[in-house]
């Protein structure tokens, strides 16, 4: 056994999922010694799409053209959503400080001026969303008259321009579509290496020269989400450079290369901002020792004991390992901290998948009070310097409502900046 | 695969319009085993049959099974007819149906608790009735399979074996097509239309296009099993149905070598089945009023597991990856309970009830369906005046390539298939490359049918993995898309359903990684795909 390492910090983000990142990203901004562990590849399947909110009420299976409208009946209807913890304000301010910082880190998203914006997916279905990255952000320009260019690559799995062009020509009658093959490759084509291949200026050429006979048929263009991974714009505007013509990333099932940008990204700036990652680490059950927060982690064989002020629990739901469901009850995974959650196992799931009012353990998770400290059932803080942000929080079915990076920035913004002033002004 | 049409008459009917009348020997409803089994059996002894079924192949009992093929011991106390018939049958069957078997043995166990009188009277009703079976010493037993528990009393080895239900259907129904039969999916009986007490025609109409047709057939066989009620009352017959419910789990690795049956009058949860690389646990028996629309519920789940762990402790925390109910159809003699009702199947020629042509024959078992099969054609060609003799009991069942993927992981230990650009893996988690479905696909069409994601997975592994279609689903839809196969949005529609339909054997037994995963499913399809926003 090597020795054991130790490190004192202001605050620990336990989670590197996209909440954990925001909750890093603001900590070091705010020039907070940060350390966080967690595993960024969950990052995969991030669409990349910051949803704010997208449908409300859920049984109206209708898309809000603006999140302010349902925001409204949701803080009334909803007391225990996050969203009803906290103003308009804030929420807004989380989003700002979030495209802020990835602009810096070389990553551009674009909000709409106005509501929600609806953005077309590899199925051949429009998903409302409020902040999209630069290089699918044309996809506003798809008019039901448009002459639009769908490419797919051979072997790239799941994404079918003529599906999406069969699925859409009723009501978008003039979709060409062309199917490309990578020169040169054999073997299974994954979307990370093909979204490296973007990169490299022969691909481009040899790309622009399949493309070239459509070029007076079509004024727009829409091709899978690969196209680059750390030098996306670039690449898109350098092809469309090279064709003249304006063109839109589509969006399409995991591994997401949007979602890998987003990583990248956060790794990048978070590095910059001197963020201590402890990666793929295992935690022990972290302990209290009064007012100071203890986690012992081991990655590498090595083992390290963090000693902080404070703690940020953004491990995610099921998938992120954050909750954890027996046969009969949801815990919560690194605390203990009790889980809402309904009372017994025939009330999970509605026998019909695609149910309006969505499945009930969706609703399940951490209740915190209004910047985002767990709470037991009577609604006493566990913890005084412990928070709980991101999809873990009870009460909120992001899948549904279409409310993932909303609530995972504002809960992670609202915490980081509690705490802060916390500990500035010592109280 | 061979497709010989050696009497190529009856395939214009799938163009036929409106009012066209398309004759044939025999009408035979329903694409269960028996159904299948019954249009190879006539096709056989040289009579043109065509066969519709509501939905597709094996939707009712014969898809909602254990798969077990039966050495008969399960029955020898309760009910030794349907035992010997079951010893009898599986015997003929391993002969001429092998590819459909693995021929895995079984054993009996009882565990510290079960009645020692149904244990010491065991092994001399195997012996009364001569089904073979012999004495295990449970430390033996449990070096031969090591899940078993360690409260193991008693151990008796028995001829049980593992059947393949989709696979026997296929090869059957392309067996009796290579003979000029005609196998229309989707079709639903609508009215028969009677005159002097025989069925002059049915009228039958195609679930997806809409479209009606009348067939004329000499002779009517009604082989829907929970629904031969339903059919029959059609031509004015009742039949006392009785509608028996059992759940089944599977799941993830294949658990034992064998059968593993409880050593003790049959019950609830005391079978476990491997089926190629996965074990099936079950079932249940609930008396249910209708047999449609059925599913696990999650008292059933725990109930199955709970009596299961006994025998083999590792099922109280292995993983499920899905659930599925059948319907035993049960011709009620006035028992109270559906497992005393006997498992024999019921033959009845209507015309005791003035409808001299039509036949129905219900119940039965899995094990025993060439024996439905035969006696019900027995009637068939009494009527036809056709004296030729049964075949089916020597003529093995050829093995066509269309029916392979149907089996639990075909292909998992075949380390020579890599994932290549010209022949992806569509299905990643059951290895099932795009070259397989593209054979499935053209099969489906041959026969006539419509390739979507339910008829291809009907015929093959997808979907049936640990992520449970949330991958596959989308990837073999874009690759129908591209083929050519759908040209409309219709494709959404089809994804809806076949997610749907995956669901049902999921929703009850969420918890753990199936959890886990199905949560990415739902990421996927309605977080990023927003699919349950997509009105019909």
């Amino acid at each position: 056994m090597k020795d054991k390492k130790y490190i004192t910090c202001d605050i620990t983000v336990i989670g590197a999922g996209f909440a954990g990142m925001v909750a890093a990203a603001r900590a070091s901004a705010l020039g907070l010694k940060t350390v966080q562990t967690g595993n960024s590849s969950h990052l995969y399947f991030a669409s990349g799409l910051f949803d704010f909110l997208g449908v409300y009420p859920l049984h109206s299976r209708t898309v809000l053209q603006d999140p302010l409208t349902g925001l409204s009946l949701l803080q009334k209807e909803m007391p225990g959503h996050p969203y009803s913890k906290t103003s308009l304000e804030a929420i807004l301010k989380s989003f700002d400080f979030l495209t802020r910082f990835l602009q810096s880190a070389g990553l551009n998203y674009i909000k709409p001026e106005k509501g929600n914006r609806s953005v077309l997916t590899s199925a051949g279905t429009f998903k409302p969303t409020c902040m999209i990255p630069e290089t699918i952000s044309k996809s506003r320009l798809l008019k039901n008259d448009t002459n639009l260019l769908l490419v797919d690559f051979k072997g790239l799995k799941g994404f079918c321009a003529r599906q999406i062009a069969d699925i859409l020509k009723k009501n978008y009658p003039n979709i060409l579509t062309l199917s490309v093959e990578v020169p040169g490759k054999n073997g299974d084509l994954n979307p990370t290496h093909l979204a490296t291949l973007f990169e490299d200026s022969s691909f481009l050429k040899e790309l622009a020269t399949q493309i070239s006979p459509f070029l007076d048929k079509v004024e727009l263009m829409g091709i899978p989400a690969v196209c680059g991974v750390n030098k996306s714009l670039e690449a898109l505007t350098r092809l469309e450079k090279m064709t003249g013509l304006d063109i839109f990333e589509i969006p399409m099932m995991p591994p997401s290369i949007p979602g890998l940008r987003l990583k990248n990204a956060f790794e990048k700036k978070l590095a910059k901002n001197k963020v201590h990652f402890l990666s793929q680490a295992k935690i022990k059950p972290p302990r209290f020792n009064g007012s100071e927060f203890v986690l012992d982690v081991m990655n590498q064989n090595m083992e390290t004991q963090i000693r902080s002020r404070g703690g940020i629990l953004a491990t995610g739901r099921f998938p992120g390992g954050g909750l954890h469901a027996q046969r009969g009850r949801i815990q919560e995974t690194v605390f203990n901290l009790p889980v809402y959650q309904p009372d017994e196992r025939s009330l999970w799931h509605h026998l019909d998948f695609f149910e309006k009012q969505g499945h009930l353990i969706n609703t399940a998770g951490v209740e915190t009070d209004s910047v985002f400290r767990p709470v037991d059932t009577h609604g006493a803080i566990i913890y005084e310097n412990l928070y709980a942000i991101g999809t873990i929080l009870a009460h909120n079915d992001w899948v549904r409502l279409k409310s993932g990076s909303g609530v995972s920035a504002l809960s992670a913004f609202t915490a980081v900046n509690d705490f802060y002033k916390k500990s500035t002004t010592g109280h | 695969m061979n497709f010989k049409n050696q009497h190529p008459v009856k395939t214009p009917f799938l163009v036929a319009t409106g009012d066209d009348i398309v004759e044939t020997d025999v009408l035979i409803i329903g694409g269960g085993v028996t159904g299948t089994g019954i249009a190879r059996d006539l096709t056989l002894r040289g009579l043109n049959v065509i066969l519709i079924e509501k939905s597709d192949l094996n939707a009712g009992a014969s898809g909602g099974n254990h798969g077990l093929l039966h050495s008969g011991a399960r029955y020898v106390c309760s009910d030794p007819e349907a035992a010997v018939e079951c010893s009898t049958e599986s015997e003929i069957l391993k002969k001429n149906v092998g590819h459909c078997i693995e021929e895995t043995g079984g054993l009996f166990v009882a565990v510290k608790g079960d009645k020692e009188n149904y244990i010491a009277d065991f092994p001399d009703m195997c012996k009364k009735y001569g089904i073979p079976s012999e004495k295990i010493d449970p430390k033996e037993a449990r070096e031969m399979e090591p899940s078993l528990s360690d409260e193991t009393i008693a151990v008796y080895k028995v001829n049980d074996a593992s059947i393949n239900p989709f696979k026997l259907s296929i090869e059957n129904i392309n067996d009796a097509v290579s003979r000029g039969a005609c196998y229309l999916s989707h079709t639903r009986i609508e009215a028969f239309k009677i005159e002097n007490k025989a069925i002059v025609y049915a009228r039958v109409r195609n679930q997806i296009s809409g479209k009606t047709h009348k067939i004329k057939a000499k002779t009517y066989v009604n082989a829907t099993g929970a629904w031969a009620g339903s059919i029959a009352a059609m031509a004015g017959i009742h039949i006392n149905m009785v509608f028996s419910k059992g759940s089944l789990l599977v799941t993830s690795k294949r658990i034992t070598k064998r059968a593993i049956n409880r050593l003790r009058k049959p019950t609830d949860g005391d079978i476990l089945v491997p089926g190629g690389v996965v074990s099936i646990l079950g079932t249940t028996s609930v008396r249910i009023k209708s047999p449609d629309n059925i599913y696990p519920t999650v008292k059933e789940v725990d109930y199955i597991i709970s009596e299961g762990e006994k025998m083999i402790p590792e099922l109280k925390t292995c993983r499920y990856i899905r659930a599925y109910a059948g319907v035993r159809p049960l011709v009620s003699m006035g028992k109270d309970n559906d497992r005393d009702v006997s498992r024999g199947f019921t033959l009845l020629d209507h015309e005791k009830d003035q409808v001299n042509n039509l036949i129905t024959i219900t119940g039965g078992k899995l094990s025993t369906y060439r024996l439905m099969a035969e006696k019900t054609s027995d009637i068939v060609c009494k009527k036809h005046q056709v004296s030729v003799e049964c075949r089916t009991k020597m003529i093995p069942l050829p093995s066509t390539h269309s029916g392979e993927w149907s089996e639990p992981g075909v292909l998992v230990n075949d380390p020579f298939k890599p994932d290549t650009l010209e022949d992806p893996f569509l299905c990643e988690c059951e290895m099932v490359p795009a070259s397989a479905i593209n054979t499935v696909i053209d099969s489906i069409k041959k026969n006539g049918g419509k390739p979507d994601l339910s008829s291809i997975a009907l015929r093959t592994r997808i979907g049936k993995g640990p992520c449970q279609g949330a991958f596959c689903s989308m990837r073999i839809l874009s690759h129908l898309y591209a083929r050519g196969e759908i040209m409309d949005q219709t494709g959404i529609n089809d994804l809806k359903y076949f997610l749907n339909e995956r669901w049902k054997g999921e929703q009850s037994l969420l918890w753990g990684q199936a959890l886990v995963q199905s949560s990415l499913k739902e990421m996927i399809h309605c977080g990023l795909f927003g699919l349950e926003l997509v009105k019909k």
